[in-house]
């Protein structure tokens, strides 16, 4: 679509202002399933976000269609999206901030990696986790390639653009020894950079997680000390300071309200966003144009700010932060690259700390498990015995129970183990106080 | 969408080097939320999908391509581009027209939700928005919002049949959060129909709806903490369904089925629940939510038996896995737009009713959890374990409904949770959700009568159940 026809035709049709942001991606997937491709999928896609001022209301469209009427389309359907606005919120699109941090993150030479390559390795990862074990049943491994591109423009002359790639490898193993159980283990491996691929640990590390997993034992139902493996942490903090959202908080629905300065953590955490580290999360502006910038949040536990976007800070008197997320839609709050401050000890100094205890690997369900308003969680788990200061044996189906908010209070020790998540976190795992579980 | 003459070109192409099979999707859908918040239209919002789904089969190999391009040079390309995966001599013959392949339409006239003013459905979402507002000052936020969406496909394939699908999705959303002393509590209900504006204007009691929302709301939050342990659980009618979508529906698609990924592959003609459990999984119910008049592979709907008398008797196939099971397609192949490749979901699935009256399965129970409502769950179909989490419980002691408890989850493993079913009552209901798997996100009804389970892990932050 020919961006200044857009402007042109809003301009027209009444509307102060107005952006438009085209994405195109095109991505390839690839699924083998005892030697054979059981699926190869080629997406491309395109789509266009645009909002206007009409009125001082403003109004959202998202369309994918592009021909001659999608100009008219747009400009219409933000037209009327306007006048049905009955927001307090102060309608605003950016001119643009005075500098913004742009880095290149591209990977040309990932652009070049071809499915016949990216075929063979998985034949080569199915055939090594087969081979390791007799006890591994089933494999399923999966390759995924995606390129991205997008521009961003406003009334105002702005044009912001971007561009990435990134891969993954993952794969599930399903294992069983005897007829009354079967596991699973599932890994993922992300990155822009084909060389930080080792095919050879990621197969290792795959069956040494599916294997231990055996033969689980029984845990008494009861509070207990708990070390949180990073993703695990990963999954609470992510709810937890989803309430650090302005808007949430200028709602009434987060219980940081009025906390900001104070002492909300236990003074071991420390969160940072930092939007414009360079790896494959960096994003250099937000979704209303704002140049985006490193923060803490959370400083030796004490609230630092809130997140906000233009009509949030407005309303609050202070600047946005450059946490704006939802094009398309009425425009939110979003955060990316979160960086919780890693510890000293290495996992097996946090079990010898906590002498015994449970080692939590992994928790499901939290779409209806977890509350972020409240904090309340009761979540399925899964994970081993901590018995004399060492990892013991793996536990049968078990729920892990309590609060968020108390978790992050009750720190005994955090990991120096950190690791860049696919949900955009940096994570350590981390030793807690005690924490409810129920079992059999 | 696009041409009859395009379609079948782009298929002639993308045949040309073995695939046995060639489908094109086409799609142009639009969607539609309108949200209320404490008394305002906060957001209106509208989208488009609009693009092609290009799947070429051959064996038991899939290759997939989707794009928002419908132009003639890009699909060619797509098709080319995909057909490059097979090196083999062409195995099926050109096409050279499309069949247009009529279906029978389930649903009952209703007043079509697009064709309803904006400011008519806005006016709507105020009234019942008031409702919630005005219970009770400790609500401190009330949301009402209505999402209309429509599904417009064409399906076009290589044994030159073309089939047209139209479907009008229309949902009201409440939702309210409370807070008291530091405490906060949220209650979402979503009904949700093909049934068209009827559905919400008449059908429906959304005042009756929202009141009860808003009871609950404030109910929970004073609510203590639920127990922990493992003991007898009565699971409420309706969204209590959801405990067999995902400790046993999911297992039953055959997406998972068909490569032996599932704790039930194999276990056809098997005894797999309690002689009183009988369960079904219905596309053809008239207006429901997870219904359709065509499956999104061109196969006519049926009603499916997957449970009688708690031998296992059937699964929800789509032609492709189909191939590697041995068996045709039984219409049950849905996907979410063009971007996702289709395969074997669920649609209305549930527990057949019994013989107990609700009042009687309490009366008959000494301790147990009963669980009303729920917020979600999920399954790992391999392994056979899965979680929901309860959003309204209550303590059932000697007979009689106590008191109030907030904050359960279940789990458990599908292997033999069906079989502790111990009592099935009379009073099956329905209740809509979206489900998530391989072909996106899908409308499904979930539906059961109330049931008892004998025992199940029940995670609560409160002490044992002994103590209440």
């Amino acid at each position: 679509m020919n961006f200044k026809k857009f402007f042109e035709l809003a301009k027209l049709n009444g509307l102060e202002s107005a952006d438009i942001e085209e994405v195109r991606s095109k991505s390839l997937s690839i699924e083998i399933f005892k030697g054979e491709i059981v699926s190869y999928s080629v997406s491309i896609d395109k789509n266009f976000t645009a909002r206007g001022i009409y009125n001082g209301k403003m109004g959202f469209v998202s369309v994918e269609s592009d021909d001659k009427s999608t100009p008219e389309y747009i400009v219409k359907t933000i037209k009327e999206a306007a006048s049905l606005n009955e927001s307090s919120d102060e309608a605003i699109i950016f001119k643009g901030s005075p500098k913004y941090k742009k880095k290149r993150v591209y990977n040309e030479r990932l652009s070049s990696f071809g499915a016949e390559e990216a075929i063979k390795m998985l034949h080569e990862i199915e055939d090594k986790l087969y081979a390791k074990s007799d006890k591994i049943k089933d494999v399923e491994v999966g390759f995924s390639l995606s390129d991205n591109s997008s521009v961003l423009a406003n009334s105002y002359g702005l044009n912001l653009k971007t561009k990435n790639n990134y891969f993954y490898f993952y794969a599930e193993i399903v294992l069983s020894e005897n007829e009354n159980e079967t596991k699973s283990a599932f890994d993922i491996f992300f990155d822009n950079d084909l060389d930080k691929f080792d095919l050879d640990k990621f197969v290792d590390e795959l069956v040494e997680k599916g294997l231990s997993k055996l033969n689980g034992e029984s845990i008494e139902s009861g509070k207990h000390k708990i070390v949180l493996k990073e993703n695990c942490v990963a999954s609470l903090l992510a709810a937890a300071i989803s309430n650090a959202s302005s808007e949430s908080v200028q709602k009434h629905s987060s219980v940081f309200e009025g906390k900001l300065n104070q002492k909300i953590f236990s003074s071991k955490i420390t969160i940072e966003e930092r939007p414009l580290e360079k790896n494959l999360f960096y994003t250099y502006f937000d979704d209303e144009c704002v140049a985006t910038c490193n923060k803490k949040i959370i400083d030796k536990g004490v609230l630092k700010t809130f997140f906000y976007n233009l009509a949030t800070a407005k309303k609050d008197g202070v600047e946005t932060t450059g946490n704006a997320r939802g094009r398309g839609s009425k425009m939110g709050i979003g955060f990316t690259n979160i960086f919780l401050k890693p510890g000293k000890l290495s996992e097996e100094q946090l079990f010898e700390k906590i002498e015994e205890g449970v080692y939590v690997t992994s928790l499901a369900g939290l779409h209806a498990g977890l509350n972020p308003v409240s904090g309340d969680f009761s979540l399925q788990a899964e994970g081993f015995h901590i018995k004399g200061g060492k990892l013991g044996k793996a536990l049968k189906l078990f729920t892990l129970s309590g609060n968020l908010f108390k978790v992050f209070n009750d720190v005994i020790a955090l990991g120096n183990n950190s690791k860049l998540l696919s949900s955009s976190i940096n994570s350590v795992s981390m030793a807690v106080k005690n924490l409810k579980i129920s079992a059999e | 969408m696009i041409s009859k003459k395009l379609a079948a070109e782009v298929i002639n192409v993308a045949s040309q080097t073995g695939a046995d099979f060639v489908e094109i999707f086409a799609e142009n859908s639009f969607n539609t939320y309108l949200e209320v918040e404490n008394g305002k239209v906060e957001e209106t919002r509208n989208s488009n999908i609009s693009g092609v789904g290009l799947r070429l089969l051959k064996g038991t190999q899939s290759v997939y391509g989707s794009t928002g391009d419908i132009s003639r040079k890009s699909l060619l390309e797509l098709a080319k581009e995909l057909s490059a995966s097979f090196n083999g001599q062409k195995q099926i013959e050109d096409v050279k027209s499309f069949k247009l392949k009529k279906h029978k339409n389930f649903n009952t006239p209703s007043t079509p939700l697009t064709s309803i003013p904006t400011e008519k459905i806005i006016s709507l979402l105020k009234e019942i928005n008031s409702v919630l507002s005005s219970h009770d000052k400790r609500i401190v936020k009330s949301t009402t919002a209505m999402i209309i969406k429509t599904n417009d496909n064409e399906i076009f394939n290589s044994k030159g049949l073309m089939f047209k699908n139209y479907r009008e999705y229309g949902r009201f959303i409440i939702e309210s959060v409370a807070s008291e002393n530091g405490k906060i509590e949220t209650r979402f209900d979503g009904p949700a129909t093909q049934g068209g504006w009827e559905f919400f204007t008449k059908t429906l009691d959304l005042k009756a709806l929202a009141k009860e929302n808003a009871e609950k709301v404030i109910l929970m939050l004073q609510a203590k903490e639920a127990p922990s342990g493992k003991f007898p659980v009565i699971i409420g009618n309706g969204w209590g369904g959801v405990i067999f979508h995902e400790a046993c529906g999911h297992q039953l698609e055959a997406t998972s089925v068909a490569k032996g990924m599932s704790v039930f592959s194999g276990k056809k003609g098997e005894q797999i629940a309690n002689p009183i459990v009988s369960a079904y999984d219905d596309p053809t119910i008239p207006n429901e939510w997870g219904s359709f008049n065509v499956d999104d592979e061109g196969n006519q709907p049926v009603k499916h038996e997957l449970i009688k008398n708690g031998i296992l008797t059937g699964y929800l196939i789509d032609d492709f896995n189909g191939r590697r099971m041995n068996e045709a397609g039984n219409g049950a192949s849905r996907r979410q737009s063009y971007k996702y490749e289709p395969t074997s979901r669920m649609s209305n699935t549930y527990i057949a009713p019994g013989k107990s009256t609700p009042e009687e399965i309490i009366k008959n129970t000494k301790l147990a959890l009963y669980a009303v409502s729920f917020g979600g769950g999920s399954v790992n179909p391999a392994t056979g374990e899965f979680n929901f989490g309860c959003s309204e419980a209550y303590i059932v002691k000697d007979g009689k409904i106590t008191e109030p408890v907030r904050g359960a989850t279940l789990v458990g493993n599908a292997r033999d949770i069906l079989m502790h079913i111990d009592m099935v009552g009379n009073d099956l209901a329905l209740g809509q959700g979206m489900c998530g798997s391989s072909s996106g996100n899908i409308p499904v009804n979930v539906g059961q009568p109330t049931i008892r389970v004998d025992e199940i892990v029940v995670g609560g932050r409160g002490g044992s159940i002994y103590e209440f």
